[in-house]
């Protein structure tokens, strides 16, 4: 076989067979995965790929899983775990917001346990003064959402600029003082997430999205905050810490 | 061990699993918890761990079995994608720390290699698959089947065969392109 240079489709091909086999520098990942969600053609490359690899996988031999292991799944994902008001599970007529903890909550190896402890604090605290966040509108804004607790608390309100790249911050005084790290994610319209990264809780602040999240970010319906162990980045897709606030996205 | 499910009634179950029959989501486990037990592990090293991801994945299972195509996807592929991905993502974000173990990526090199006794049991696809692994040269159907079993990056690759990143990225891309040439045929 000759090398001639590889044509637009293969090229395509060959980042798609990058992505699906996990071999991209984190960066490059995560423009590759935005990729996918964004163009469908290219999710079918992605998962051809992973069709084509899972032969390997016939090689690797089962191992008994956890005795614990259903009881486990079960608790993390049985309906009375993701809503306190026992709402009748059904997949595609709960409440947004039921949806949303459904999601999140216990998306991660949490249990919906911690979270609504990790709220429980919050909302104790003492509120100082009514959540005061009038930002400061720049030109060109166009997404805003306003974060609460589950007890409807402001958290943050949020700007964001899809011309610029541009978002904006406003906390309340709701994540003060913990020792937690707060961490920002947009939620997909497909499902599923991606994270921005770490945030400021306590003061405004402001940071432009790179261009693999600016996308993202003018299509997501929904924004969320989890808490994160101090020094720790959980992955792309998911929280590791409980879900504390969510908030919609509405245009301007 | 689990009780066992044909292609089509896994991709039943899990369909079911996405509507919310959580009866249909346990027999999606019972058939599969092992063989994605064995991903993680495979991954992770790390019996704890893995178990951790395990849960996790079926957590992952159970939020997006709606979005599973069986006209678009095999179930146990769909599923072990989710494992393996979930697994890496753990990997990584635990940091370099136990990725760093000298000891360990050696041994991992070596168990990379198909197994005699697994070549025999292969599906057909399997085997295709690897048959034509063995027509790329073997330095990069090797690394190609460590970033697989490994979950590793081209640059732990690149430091593993000793070779430049970027001439590691070109073997892996050519390789995977001929890969694909080789399964169409």
């Amino acid at each position: 076989m000759t090398d001639r240079a590889p044509t637009p489709a293969e090229r395509d091909d060959a980042l798609a067979a990058e992505l699906s086999l996990r071999v991209l520098p984190a960066e490059d990942e995560v423009a590759a995965r935005a990729r996918a969600e964004a163009e469908p053609d290219f999710a079918r490359r992605v998962e051809a790929w992973d069709e084509r690899f899972a032969g390997l996988a016939d090689e690797i031999p089962p191992q008994a899983p956890p005795a614990a292991g259903w009881s486990r799944i079960d608790a993390a994902t049985a309906p009375h775990a993701t809503t306190t008001t026992a709402a009748p599970l059904a997949a595609n007529d709960d409440a947004p917001r039921v949806r949303f903890w459904r999601r999140w909550a216990v998306g991660s190896t949490g249990l919906l346990a911690a979270s609504l402890a990790a709220v429980a604090v919050l909302a104790v605290r003492p509120e100082p003064q009514a959540p005061a966040v009038t930002p400061t509108p720049v030109a060109a804004v166009t997404r805003v959402a306003t974060l609460t607790l589950e007890d409807g608390s402001v958290a943050m309100t949020l700007v964001y600029d899809p011309v610029s790249g541009e978002l904006y911050l406003a906390p309340t005084d709701e994540m003060k003082g913990d020792a937690r790290v707060p961490h920002l994610w947009l939620l997909l319209p497909e499902g599923g997430a991606r994270l921005v990264g770490a945030i400021d809780g306590s003061n405004t602040s402001r940071r432009t999205l790179d261009q693999a999240l600016t996308g993202v970010a003018g299509r997501a319906p929904q924004v969320a905050v989890s808490m994160e162990a101090p020094g720790h980045t959980p992955a792309m897709d998911a929280p590791d810490g409980p879900v504390v606030a969510s908030g919609t996205l509405q245009q301007l | 061990m689990s009780a066992s499910l044909t292609r089509d009634e896994l991709a039943e179950a899990l369909g079911r699993a996405g509507a919310g029959d959580r009866v249909a989501f346990r027999r999606v486990y019972e058939a599969t918890s092992a063989k994605l037990m064995g991903v993680c592990l495979r991954i992770l090293h790390d019996r704890q761990l893995a178990e951790d991801v395990l849960q996790d994945t079926y957590v992952t299972v159970w939020r997006k079995a709606d979005s599973f195509d069986a006209s678009r996807a095999s179930p146990i592929t769909w599923l072990v994608t989710i494992a393996r991905n979930r697994a890496i993502d753990r990997l990584r974000s635990g940091g370099a720390l136990r990725r760093a173990a000298p000891v360990e990526a050696a041994l991992d090199l070596a168990d990379d290699a198909p197994p005699a006794d697994v070549l025999v049991e292969q599906a057909d696809e399997a085997r295709r698959l690897t048959g034509c692994l063995s027509e790329l040269d073997a330095r990069t159907a090797r690394a190609i089947r460590t970033a697989f079993f490994e979950g590793v990056t081209y640059e732990v690759l690149a430091e593993r065969e000793k070779a430049p990143l970027g001439t590691m990225k070109s073997w892996i891309r050519r390789g995977l392109l001929r890969l694909r040439t080789c399964l169409e045929q």
